[in-house]
């Protein structure tokens, strides 16, 4: 099993009514505090946040994903945020596509990018040589750039000739893929098929072939385009002809398929007629369904017999699986899956799908929160604003103080990470907060006193309100370092050990762990602990307790985290979450809170 | 940690590369480090694997023949029991090695073998990952562990890739950059180490 690793999700306020009201109205400094002392939950939401609710899997996101909207100064998350497309590129070949060839040529690269239906390994472009003559290696030039060419993947051996598919050139394999059909035999282009019917050897062919089988069961084999483009000639024909519509109306002129009687028309075959009113009745016979395969006309064939027999020889293995018949794109030169299964000795190569790079838009102020270069080559963004540079981070760590520290030469105090929490069993846990902005902020945390959901751990917060120094730069550190801060986290740490010397009992651990202290500050962060009581899991079955869920031995707390701090007031800024008390000194107060949830680790099974 | 060699483990260069001592490193006069560079114990380059013929028409011929077989930027850390290896094919009929490029901020995971024509910078390969023959990487690209990257395979720009053979799993988000940066890590190994910013 693999190690358990401390998570911190944030929750998008998006997913939120009542925040969403919040972020938009302007922000009343009347809400209350959240009580940390009993670990109250603050009244604005009068719930706490279960991060166990069916809801808050879509709302929870861990710091990267989340951006930042810096005229809503709220939190935007993935699923909120507008995206808009700026480039689009082959991901295999890397060349970009303009968005005219898009419209023309669809969303699969038009060159010679294919993925392999049966792994989706990328194929590579191979010779294929006709005999190893080792004479020809003297002069290697002539030799190896010639004959068939055929796409092979490196990962799984798997070679388009499996289905009978070679190429004459090298390059601008998408346009000869799309002439071929699997076996080799070329698909028909329209024009083709057109001179193919007047062909006088093809409709004598077509006849002797009529006349061997019952002449009124024949039909041509008609591949997926085919049969679309015949019926839509049928149809065509059918809306133009003149006896067919008896009435006055199509005389006005040469309707169209989206001409409403043409509509109605069509609608009244479908619906019998009964629904409209005696005109349209009138009009029911006046067209007719295709008939023939040259109208479009294809039986269903229903004997499965090769198919099944197929099956018997090949086996489970010889069938394509979901994933695989779900990437292959459609292929028009296709026959018609009537009686047959889908075998991979059937499947075509996949022209590699185009990726894109997007911008993001905040969802309520339309402004840009994320832009990268249209360039593809390029990995910087114009704009880009993460909430990791607005909201302060929070690293986990496990806090042991019974292992008396270890070495003074490391600052970690931490047990095996991963390992599972003892039930029962008070266990510390070091946040620290990193502060990512360059003022000063004032951190209140606020976590419900036990867990939510069926196994209530007890959680207490032992210093839930802190201030966080600014992000300033590192030099300040450095010159203070020899001074002010890094003494203080010595000391306190110092003191610990001396404490603690034999201490697991609760004596020891009140010595070492103030209430209301900070345990250890620095630049910009300041790390806190965390004193949790996990819950035991154990089950009482007789009494109709349902089984273990998945997930559900992982310790997770929710926590309200509201952040405040003084900002320059800004030029252009509206200032919703904003009010000024003192903005005579243009400093106006910022505040934002927000739910997260710690997941801090398993607990272990009783 | 507590019980060093004395001589120290590695070899820290003017440049600030930290080469191990239980590095095997072959043909080093073909590998090219830029700097700040981690290279753990029983990490294998295989310098030896050059280019037997030259790009003859290509390149300048008059010129000295470019040696380089593998070139590293820097702040890569190549962990504990990696393998490079340049990547090798028939050119022009004859059998051929290709030079190994790795950009900046190249993370490889322990027990990787890669093999590929070029990696971007700011890259992520986990543990036990084979990177196969020719691929290619580019920026800001995370590869999970135990992944497979067939040869030939090209992986753009802000993807995640899992899975043998590899396939995209998702997008590096936005706020997921300043994540490849190795510069910390690179602090915290050495002959005297720092430990990691909490």
């Amino acid at each position: 099993m693999a190690a358990f690793v401390p998570y911190t999700y944030f929750q998008c306020p998006c997913s939120d009514s009542s925040t969403l009201a919040q972020s938009s109205g302007s922000n009343s400094p009347s809400s209350a505090h959240p009580d940390p002392d009993d670990g109250g939950i603050d009244d604005d939401s009068d719930r706490a946040f279960d991060p166990r609710a069916p809801r808050s899997n879509y709302s929870l996101y861990p710091l990267e994903y989340l951006l930042y909207c810096e005229d809503c100064h709220q939190i935007r998350c993935p699923r909120c945020v507008a995206e808009e497309i700026v480039t689009y590129y082959c991901p295999n070949c890397l060349f970009e596509v303009p968005s005219s060839n898009l419209k023309s040529e669809g969303n699969r690269c038009t060159r010679s990018c294919f993925q392999c239906p049966i792994c989706i390994g990328p194929l590579a472009v191979t010779s294929i040589e006709t005999k190893p003559d080792p004479n020809l290696l003297a002069a290697p030039d002539s030799a190896s750039h010639s004959g068939p060419y055929a796409l092979t993947c490196s990962y799984c051996n798997w070679t388009s000739t499996e289905v009978g598919i070679k190429f004459e050139k090298p390059n601008s394999i998408h346009a000869q893929l799309a002439k071929l059909r699997n076996g080799g035999t070329s698909r028909l282009t329209a024009k083709e098929r057109k001179e193919r019917r007047k062909d006088p050897a093809y409709t004598s062919q077509r006849a002797a072939a009529g006349s061997e089988r019952e002449s009124s069961d024949w039909q041509e084999d008609l591949d997926l385009e085919t049969q679309f483009a015949n019926l839509k000639l049928f149809y065509q024909s059918q809306l133009a002809d003149p006896n067919s519509a008896d009435h006055g109306l199509s005389s006005l002129g040469d309707l169209g398929f989206s001409s409403p009687s043409s509509l109605s028309r069509i609608m009244s075959i479908y619906t019998g007629g009964s629904l409209h009113d005696k005109k349209a009745k009138s009009r029911v016979g006046a067209m007719r369904e295709a008939l023939e395969s040259d109208e479009g006309l294809q039986l269903a064939d229903l004997d499965e017999s090769a198919a099944i027999s197929r099956l018997r020889q090949e086996g489970y293995d010889g069938t394509a699986s979901t994933e695989q018949l779900l990437e292959q794109p459609p292929n028009l030169g296709e026959e018609h899956l009537h009686g047959r299964a889908r075998f991979t000795a059937e499947l075509r190569p996949i022209p590699y799908l185009l990726r894109t790079k997007r911008s993001k838009r905040c969802p309520v102020c339309r402004h840009i929160i994320s832009k990268p270069e249209a360039k593809m080559q390029t990995t910087r963004f114009r704009i880009r604003l993460v909430a990791g540079s607005y909201i302060p981070s929070i690293a986990i760590r496990p806090l042991s103080l019974s292992g008396a520290g270890g070495s003074f030469s490391s600052s970690s105090t931490t047990t095996v990470p991963g390992a599972p929490l003892e039930p029962l069993k008070p266990a510390h846990f070091l946040l620290t907060f990193k502060n990512p902005i360059f003022e000063t902020v004032k951190v209140t945390l606020g976590t419900p006193a036990r867990t939510p959901g069926r196994f209530a751990s007890k959680v207490t917060v032992l210093c839930p309100v802190f201030e966080i120094g600014a992000n300033t730069d590192v030099w300040d550190e450095a010159l203070k370092d020899s001074s002010g801060s890094d003494r203080d986290g010595r000391r306190r740490r110092g003191k610990g050990d001396e404490g603690g010397g034999g201490g697991s009992g609760g004596g020891g651990l009140t010595n070492q762990i103030e209430v209301g202290k900070i345990w250890e500050r620095g630049r910009n962060w300041v790390s806190i602990v965390v004193e949790v009581m996990p819950a035991s899991l154990h089950l009482r079955e007789d009494e109709g307790d349902l089984p273990l869920r998945e997930e559900e031995d992982v310790l997770e707390i929710p926590m309200f985290v509201r952040v405040e701090w003084e900002a320059d007031v800004g030029g252009d800024e509206v200032g919703s979450a904003a009010h000024g008390r003192d903005s005579k000194e243009a400093r106006e107060k910022r505040e934002l809170a927000y739910w997260c949830v710690l997941g801090l680790g398993k607990i272990r099974r009783s | 940690m507590s019980r060093r060699p004395p001589r120290g483990e590695y070899i820290e260069t003017d440049t600030g590369n930290k080469v191990a001592r239980k590095a095997t490193l072959v043909g080093t006069q073909n590998i090219m480090l830029g700097g700040k560079t981690v290279i753990q114990p029983e990490v294998m380059i295989r310098g030896d694997l050059i280019r037997s013929i030259q790009s003859s028409s290509s390149s300048a011929s008059g010129a000295a023949p470019n040696n380089t077989a593998v070139s590293i930027g820097r702040y890569c850390f190549l962990s504990r029991g990696c393998c490079l290896r340049p990547p090798g094919r028939l050119y022009k009929g004859a059998f051929t090695y290709m030079p190994l490029r790795m950009g900046d901020h190249v993370f490889v995971g322990p027990g990787s073998v890669v093999q590929a024509a070029s990696i971007g910078s700011h890259v992520h390969i986990g543990a036990r990952v084979a990177v196969g023959e020719f691929a290619i990487i580019k920026d800001y690209v995370r590869v999970l562990d135990g992944t497979v990257i067939p040869p030939n395979m090209v992986i753009p720009s802000f993807s995640i890739v899992a899975g043998q053979p590899a396939r995209l799993i998702g997008e590096v988000p936005e706020g997921g950059h300043e994540a490849f940066e190795l510069r910390d890590l690179y602090k915290t190994v050495g002959n005297n180490p720092q430990p990691a910013p909490s």
